[in-house]
């Protein structure tokens, strides 16, 4: 057992060296190995974050929301259906909520405007920190909104969401009911939708199967189906921009490959030497497995530190585009760093595992070079 | 199909070990039939030379199967939450019929890919090749059962479509489920318990005789695969129990969660490395008798013993301690 | 003692370029004494040294070895002889390393890195202790007067220099046999004497050493116990000069 800790150790030692002495192959390999390793972390990062936020979210979400649907399109629930729904078994509470969108045409976005009736919180409507930055607002400002009227309606500012919450309240609006009904039009004695709690969430599929015969044209939605909307959709795109990324990777299992391959006569020739001073084919084996390994490890740490870096500090310039959707507005959210040992073992899988299946046979050929080449020279 | 980076990687995976499968069985076919090592011609060295890319090859396959036996079941566990009633890995592999089989082929495959290279060892330490022809014999079987372990996979994750209604671990491996899951957390404990600690036992008794006197050496290997196949379904029937505290929660997975410490990689670990080396032992028996593995072959085998006996050694001293300190007590 | 029975070594067999390198040799090395192998070049004496030295397979016929089975670490049926020929790799590679000792024509030593680094290569991947082979490598620079370029890149040193280190670092693993290619072929005549007045010490301390040269200041040496003539892949003359 000694003698092979020795053995390892030694070849290593000049693995090491004879890695140093061919600097420029080495670090031209290591730059692309990085490279990849790199992208690919960022992007696995940045979307276990994203599904992780996502996650965070929904925890508070209501667990069932209860609509309404005229000619397959969502319309407003009357406030009968709720009262109705409270008296059905295992139905704890029956909360109407009121929200609906507002098209600003200063600035092209969309805003997202709840009612909250909310007596402990500050007078005045708050605002997602976006809206305060694109019109320009601070508290007790005011800001007009335009009814289905025509007629203003002007809101007093009377507190701006932190840009902690910026994921979700970026682009949000909340006001007092009468503001609400004031600024849509909206009718009495309906709301949006219905937030739905139940005494034991193993009863939701049953309860809502009841709210969906007793109420045809409603459309029950658990948050667990909207948990997995959101896994699927992050696992969706994530999964598309690998696929776009493959022909990076591919490009670099070949351009290795061709690299492991293409030994130079100088590099032949030091192998011819060692086979023919002792060295066995294992030990060259051993020898190249090394030089695998310290350059993939390398390769892998770095990538994984620059991603961390790419993504958490600087919020992933290179990808968010692709990732987040596209909008107006944009939250100007500081993504929390979430790594673990899961996240990073795909990532070696996908980078690590085939970099090493498409050396194994050009390794091979070079740990077979015959010692009669060393002696002619 | 689920087009997450986690599965790209699994399938990534299997189409390479696949391929790596397919290339050493190729040239195990050519060692087969054209291996001669009194000959000196240039296709015998050629075919020496081969011989230590299908080693090579078949060492990276063993550990590449290894880690994507725990991705696959981290993976089935992440994507749990894309299945209606699915609370863990259990439910996800129970959304289509190839789940659990391609699981249990992986276990397999790790369990022959660790015999080879055992056998493949030996083989190296004899001065003529003893066991050149039973080595890529049983590679030809390794490789049609990690070609198949690949099919089952990609069959697997091609079948899977999110909002699926699926059992979840709790109906899967509850008592009143009629399936394979469902009977194996339905047997009843004291007889699964009488039957692991007499395995243990067997297999202790017979290592320390075979170590010691170097006799009984198929008995021991039979007993320490009895015990592997016993302690296995211990694991369902009784074992999981004390860690959850539960006496309904069969699952075997969410042993492998941090709420657990990730004890169930300690279980599996030395479960599976000592069942590797008590097969692996009784492969080695037949060829004892082969002249220049006379003194080869027993001092490996005694090691290979050690190392199940003190790996099994260590479950059974594991699941003992949690049998007593557990908060739960099973009649 | 080695024994070679009809040993051929051919290239490209059944190839219209088919080449033999060496034609049904059948000849015996005798231990301790200075043997060197005389013929001009493309006598096959190269590839007889590889085959002998393990390095090489004959394409057919036998080698034994007499009396090295003490070096080598595993048993063959209770014999102290040991027939190389159909060996695996491993094997054929253990003995070589525990029993042989080459010096090449062109010293094949590895540029980059240092003159201990070059004597030191051959224990590498013998799993003995790293302290230990470098003691025995500094005490053979010592040996032959060029500790000082102990730590100096092989690239620096003289043609003499260069022709010591290569036997220093053939005597690393404290061979039986050392076995020379053309030795002498890129050194001058001092030089020259100077290597075989080294290969007489090494006969004093109990090694057998096996030249092959076509240089005159090694076959006409007063050292050497044995001459072998070789010619066009065949031996024409076996018998001892003295």
């Amino acid at each position: 057992m000694k003698r092979t800790v020795e053995r390892h150790l030694n070849i290593l030692e000049f693995t090491l060296a004879s890695l140093l002495r061919r600097r420029a192959k080495n670090l031209s390999l290591l730059a692309m190995y990085l490279l990849v390793i790199f992208m690919l972390a960022s992007l696995q990062f940045f979307v276990t974050a994203l599904k992780r936020e996502a996650a965070l979210i929904l925890t508070d979400a209501p667990d069932m929301v209860v609509q309404r649907l005229t000619a397959g399109r969502q319309d407003l629930v009357p406030d009968r259906y709720g009262a109705d729904i409270a008296r059905i078994k295992g139905v704890t509470a029956v909360r109407p909520r009121l929200w609906g969108y507002y098209y600003d045409a200063l600035n092209g976005a969309n805003y997202t405007i709840m009612a909250s009736d909310d007596t402990a919180a500050p007078p005045g409507a708050a605002i997602g920190a976006a809206i305060a930055k694109a019109r320009n607002l601070q508290i007790g400002d005011l800001l007009p909104l335009i009814s289905y009227d025509k007629s203003p309606v002007m809101l007093e500012i009377g507190s701006i969401f932190p840009s902690s919450s910026d994921l979700i309240a970026a682009d949000l609006i909340v006001l007092s009911p009468a503001d609400f009904q004031q600024l849509f039009n909206f009718p009495g004695g309906q709301a949006t939708d219905l937030a739905v709690t139940v005494r034991n969430p193993k009863e939701l599929p049953t309860v809502a199967a009841k709210i969906a015969s007793q109420f045809p044209d409603s459309r029950p939605i658990l948050k667990s189906e909207i948990q997995r909307t959101y896994q699927s959709i992050f696992d969706w795109r994530g999964g598309m921009t690998l696929i776009v990324l493959a022909s990076a990777l591919l490009s670099f299992i070949i351009f290795a490959w061709d690299k492991a391959t293409g030994l130079s006569a100088e590099e032949r020739k030091e192998i011819g030497i060692l086979k023919s001073i002792g060295w066995e084919t294992s030990d060259v084996l051993l020898l190249k497995f090394w030089e695998g390994l310290v350059i993939s490890l390398t390769a892998f740490l770095l990538g994984v530190v620059l991603a961390y870096g790419h993504v958490f500090f600087l919020s992933a310039p290179l990808f968010a585009q692709a990732l987040k959707g596209w909008s107006v507005i944009y939250p100007r959210f500081q993504l929390v760093p979430v790594v673990n040992a899961y996240q990073l073992a795909v990532l070696f899988f996908l980078t690590v595992v085939p970099y090493t299946t498409a050396t194994v046979i050009p390794c091979w050929r070079a740990a077979t070079i015959d010692p009669d080449a060393a002696m002619r020279y | 199909m689920i087009l997450q980076p986690a599965v790209l990687a699994l399938l990534l995976i299997a189409l390479l070990v696949a391929g790596m499968g397919i290339y050493a069985g190729f040239y195990g076919m050519r060692i087969l039939s054209r291996w001669d090592p009194t000959s000196g011609s240039e296709g015998q060295l050629e075919l020496e030379r081969r011989t230590y890319l299908i080693s090579t090859i078949m060492s990276y396959i063993l550990s590449f199967e290894l880690m994507s036996l725990f991705l696959f079941i981290y993976t089935a566990d992440d994507i749990h939450i894309l299945f209606t009633g699915a609370m863990c890995a259990a439910g996800t592999l129970a959304v289509n019929s190839f789940g659990y089989p391609a699981l249990l082929l992986k276990m397999v495959n790790f369990l022959l890919a660790g015999v080879w290279l055992i056998v493949n060892y030996v083989d190296n330490k004899g001065y003529d090749y003893p066991l050149i022809k039973t080595k890529y014999e049983l590679l030809n079987v390794v490789v049609v059962l990690l070609v198949q372990e690949s099919v089952l996979l990609l069959a697997y994750f091609s079948g899977v479509k999110p909002d699926v209604i699926t059992s979840c671990c709790g109906s899967l491996f509850s008592h009143e489920s009629t399936n394979l899951s469902g009977d194996l957390a339905s047997l009843p404990h004291l007889p699964m318990q009488i039957a692991f600690f007499t395995g243990m036992a067997a297999t202790a008794v017979s290592g320390i005789i075979f170590y010691l006197r170097g006799r009984i050496g198929y008995l021991f290997s039979l007993a320490a695969t009895a015990t592997f196949l016993i302690a296995a379904t211990s694991v369902v029937s009784f074992i999981c129990l004390y860690f959850y505290e539960l006496p309904t929660h069969h699952c075997p997975f969410c042993l492998l969660q941090k709420e657990y410490g990730f004890i169930g990689y300690v279980l599996y670990a030395t479960l599976f490395s000592g069942a590797v080396a008590g097969i692996g032992t009784g492969v080695l028996m037949p060829f004892r008798k082969i002249g220049s593995l006379i003194r080869i072959i027993p001092a490996i085998q005694r090691r290979l013993t050690l190392v199940t006996l003190i790996f099994y050694l260590l479950f059974t001293l594991i699941v003992s301690w949690k049998m007593v300190f557990s908060a739960l007590k099973l009649g | 003692m080695i024994e070679l029975s009809g040993i051929t070594k051919s290239f490209n067999s059944g190839k219209p370029n088919q080449f033999t390198a060496v034609d049904n040799v059948s000849l015996t090395i005798n231990p301790q004494q200075i043997t060197v192998l005389k013929g001009p070049s493309g006598s096959g004496k190269t590839s007889l040294l590889t085959m002998i030295g393990c390095m090489a397979r004959p394409t057919s016929g036998r080698i034994f070895l007499h009396g090295v089975a003490a070096a080598v670490p595993f048993q063959q049926e209770g014999v102290d002889s040991v027939e190389i020929t159909s060996l695996p790799e491993r094997f054929l590679n253990d003995i070589r390393r525990s029993t042989f000792g080459f010096i090449f024509q062109q010293f094949n030593l590895v540029k980059g890195i240092s003159v201990l680094e070059n004597v030191m290569l051959p224990a590498y991947p013998t799993g003995e202790r790293r302290s230990d082979f470098r003691d025995r490598a500094l005490d053979l620079l010592e040996q032959f007067s060029i500790s000082r370029h102990a730590g100096q890149r092989i690239e620096l040193l003289s043609g003499g220099e260069l022709q010591r280190v290569a036997i220093a670092r053939a005597l690393i693993n404290n061979p039986a046999i050392i076995i020379a290619d053309e030795p002498t072929a890129h050194l001058d005549s001092k030089l020259s004497q100077e290597f075989m007045a080294i290969v007489g010490r090494m006969k004093g301390e109990g090694k057998s050493v096996l030249i092959a040269s076509h240089d005159p200041i090694v076959f006409d040496s007063p050292l050497i116990d044995r001459l072998v003539e070789m010619r066009d892949g065949a031996v024409v003359n076996s018998g001892s000069p003295r």
